[in-house]
């Protein structure tokens, strides 16, 4: 896949905090890994979380659910709580336009 | 521009992050709400716990329910909250049964269990325990068992994995079975190996293993022991095999090997130069080729230094050449004996008879030396056939010297200078001083032809002890000899003559200067004394014979006695004369008659019995020994000893004494050799008649019978 040059492509710094292998936590695995994959290629430092062996982790993020996505950058920290199937919701919440790169910020 | 315009941008951006974070907890609230999460996470003092929804953990139940291992969960007290479906199976009973009763109900050993329980921790731990069914077997299991974290105040919960190790109990003990197998097999193969070792070591074999695809051998000690290498060198080839066989061997023995790939088989006896003391040795290679797909891979076998088994066999092969020979010479000198008492018996009566002219007398006389050179030829076949009247007398050689010696230089002649070395303590040894003496001429006489004339010629006496290895190169018994050694330094010969030079009538002088029995009657005499010969020959420096005879304890020997014989005057009597052959019979009835007794003649012992039953006076008895048919001399002397003792038998042979003794009565008779004289025969029974036999010289000796 070719990516449209971009001129200074930035990293994603994503968190996926799960519970195990409980189904909508491992949807969520499946569905960020696609979306990195396709639109974050190269720029993207993803770090799955369980929660059930890290519990004191979810302190930092504030996470009161899991799945929860937290994108830490760029700015602003967001969260996003499901199985992340809802991709257009997915990219709108992480500023990412759905044909190409990013845009700088959201009106 | 004002502070309030930057109050007013402040306030909206705060409205925006306010907003943002509104929606996003919007967000979050609509997801929980519809289910999209699987668990919430709530912060308390005990720290953060993760509550899972429920229908959430389903994969673990799926999970659980389906792994062989068993799954339990229970309380504090033991009792089981849960079990999986694998559990209720290993115990045997329905799981809804299962759930409400106390494990220990299930575990054999208690104790442990109740141990394991009290220290349980959240890191698990894990025990062998035995599980106990209703109705099989007991079962041993791998139990482990993980303390629950729960909220505060709440009961405790412990979990437990239980693994059923019938299978790995039955794996294990299907592997320490092989193993033992396996271990048998080794010991097995050990034993057969060591055995291998012992019995190749025993043989004298040295195993080797050859590559053919790098030229390199695997070797036992004894392989490289034979080629000389002594202790074993680090690596061996073909190359070195080869290279150890002497130039002339070399080429068939690369040969064999090569041959050996296609036949499969290495079987070959060639000589090696040995490392070291550079000894030519014979070694006998015997190997098989191992193929691998079809193809020659290697070839293993022995080797064998047969140096020592060549020579035994060659000197064993010679000495029954030799026997074979003794046989024959023996049985043709008898009969020629037999010829030779017709002939000298019927002159001698025809001499005494008839008045003859001086040419006639002259005639008779040349006939008369004619059989006793005859005779004397016949003596010597017969020394050496070894059936030579063998006087057994005990003899210190030191004492014969002397007389050896002025034997030799009027023997030699001038031109030959006679040295002598004795052994100042010279052991006594067994012998006929007689044929001794004898035989030392026929040696002489050899050296100084070697030397045509003129030379030295050593004698020298030693006291040796023979071992077992040389004493079987010799076919002798190991032991103390005295060694008498005659040395020449004349051109020698070589190994293939030397092989030859005992067989009779075998000579290398010129036509007419020898007779080809001085060697001999060497041979026979030293053997039939009990002892042997070595002939040592080298080409251009000479050759000893060394006779070998065996030491004899002291006595105080007398020197034999030499008495001329002479025919006493008209003897008086009846003699009973037995003798098969009837031109033998007649000249000896011519012979007693001229000696003037009264002659009984008769073919056979059973016919003399007849004639001694039949009350016939008869004063003395004389008899050859060995007749066609019916009983022998001997037999026929000892008969008439038990039926008519007293009367004096005298015996008479063309062939031997001593190897016709089937002795079972004590006593000695008389003999008198064939042919005789009329004086030897007059002598012997004259003897007979005093009451003593004839003396030894007189052509004659004892018997036992």
């Amino acid at each position: 896949m070719t990516w449209p040059a971009t001129p200074s492509p930035e990293t994603f710094v994503l968190r996926l905090f799960v519970t195990g292998t409980t189904t909508r936590s491992q949807r969520a695995i499946a569905n960020i890994r696609k979306i990195c994959d396709e639109y974050l290629t190269g720029r993207c430092d993803l770090e799955v979380v369980d929660v059930y062996l890290h519990p004191e982790a979810t302190r930092d993020y504030q996470i009161v659910a899991t799945p929860t996505l937290v994108k830490i950058l760029p700015e602003p920290l967001r969260r996003i709580v499901g199985d992340l199937s809802d991709r257009a919701r997915v990219l709108a919440s992480l500023n990412i336009p759905l044909a190409g790169g990013p845009v700088e910020a959201l009106p | 521009m004002s502070v309030n315009d930057d109050v007013l941008r402040a306030l909206e951006a705060r409205n925006r992050a306010l907003e943002a974070e509104l929606e996003e907890a919007t967000a979050t609230l609509d997801a929980i709400r519809n289910g999209e999460v699987d668990a919430v996470v709530v912060g308390g003092p005990a720290g953060q716990i993760v509550y899972t929804l429920e229908n959430a953990d389903r994969p673990y139940r799926v999970i659980v329910e389906q792994m062989r291992e068993g799954a339990v969960t229970l309380g504090g007290d033991g009792t089981i909250l849960y079990c999986n479906q694998s559990f209720a199976t290993l115990i045997d009973q329905p799981s809804d049964q299962v759930v409400g009763q106390s494990i220990f109900d299930f575990v054999a050993e208690h104790t442990v269990l109740e141990t394991v329980f009290g220290s349980a921790t959240t890191a698990g731990q894990s025990i062998e325990l035995t599980l106990l069914t209703p109705l099989g077997d007991p079962v041993p299991s791998n139990i482990s068992i993980v303390e629950l974290a729960v909220e505060i105040g709440m009961d405790r919960m412990l979990c437990m994995i239980v693994t059923d190790l019938r299978q790995n109990y039955q794996r294990a003990r299907e592997v320490a079975e092989a193993n033992r197998r396996l271990a048998r097999e080794i010991a097995d193969r050990t034993r057969i190996e060591e055995s291998l070792v012992i019995a190749l070591d025993a043989a004298e074999m040295g195993s080797w293993d050859l590559d053919l695809a790098s030229g390199k051998a695997i070797r036992s000690v004894r392989h490289d022991a034979i080629f000389g290498h002594e202790p074993m060198l680090a690596d061996w080839s073909l190359d070195r095999t080869l290279s150890h066989f002497i130039a002339a061997d070399r080429e068939a023995a690369a040969a064999a090997f090569h041959a050996a790939e296609k036949t499969g088989r290495l079987d070959f006896e060639r000589r090696i130069q040995r490392a070291g003391d550079g000894a030519v040795r014979w070694v006998h290679l015997r190997g098989r080729t191992f193929h691998r797909e079809g193809r020659p891979e290697r070839i293993a076998g022995i080797i064998t230094d047969n140096t020592e088994r060549r020579l035994v066999e060659e000197q064993l092969r010679q000495s029954l050449k030799m026997e074979a020979i003794g046989q024959l010479t023996g049985g043709v000198a008898h009969d020629f004996n037999n010829l030779l008492m017709i002939i000298g018996g019927s002159l001698e009566s025809l001499a005494r008879r008839a008045q003859l002219g001086e040419r006639a007398q002259k005639l008779l006389d040349a006939a008369q030396v004619g059989v006793a050179r005859g005779a004397k030829l016949n003596q010597q076949l017969l020394a050496f056939a070894r059936r030579q009247d063998m006087h057994d007398d005990v003899v210190c050689l030191t004492d014969l010297l002397p007389t050896f010696e002025t034997l030799l230089d009027r023997a030699i002649g001038e031109g030959v200078t006679v040295e002598i070395q004795q052994e100042p303590e010279l052991w006594p040894c067994r012998t006929d001083a007689h044929q001794l003496e004898t035989a030392i001429l026929n040696l002489a006489f050899n050296a100084r032809d070697a030397m045509a004339n003129s030379g030295k010629l050593s004698l020298a006496t030693a006291n040796v002890t023979i071992g077992e290895e040389e004493a079987r190169r010799f076919d002798a018994q190991a032991g103390d000899y005295v060694a008498v050694c005659v040395s020449d330094i004349g051109p020698g010969i070589d190994p293939e003559v030397a092989a030859r030079v005992f067989e009779p009538f075998f000579t290398t002088k010129e036509l007419g200067k020898g007779t080809g029995l001085g060697l001999s009657q060497v041979y026979g005499f030293a053997r039939q004394s009990g002892g042997f010969v070595r002939f040592d020959s080298v080409v251009g420096q000479g050759t000893t014979v060394t006779i070998y005879l065996p030491r004899a304890e002291p006595v105080a020997a007398p020197s034999p006695i030499i008495e001329p014989a002479s025919v006493r005057g008209t003897a008086d009597g009846s003699v009973l004369l037995v003798e098969d052959d009837a031109d033998v019979r007649a000249a000896a009835s011519a012979m007693l008659e001229e000696l003037g007794y009264e002659i009984v003649e008769v073919a056979s012992g059973d016919a003399a019995l007849e004639v001694l039953d039949g009350g016939r006076p008869v004063d003395l008895v004389f008899t050859d020994v060995i007749m066609a048919s019916g009983m022998s001399g001997i037999e026929l002397a000892r008969t008439i000893n038990e039926r008519r003792p007293g009367l004096p038998v005298l015996l008479t042979s063309g062939y031997t004494a001593q190897k016709l003794s089937p002795t079972s009565i004590h006593g000695e008779l008389p003999l008198l050799r064939k042919p005789y004289t009329l004086a030897q025969l007059s002598e012997a029974l004259g003897g007979l008649q005093r009451g003593r036999g004839p003396k030894a010289a007189g052509g004659g000796g004892v018997v036992a019978v």
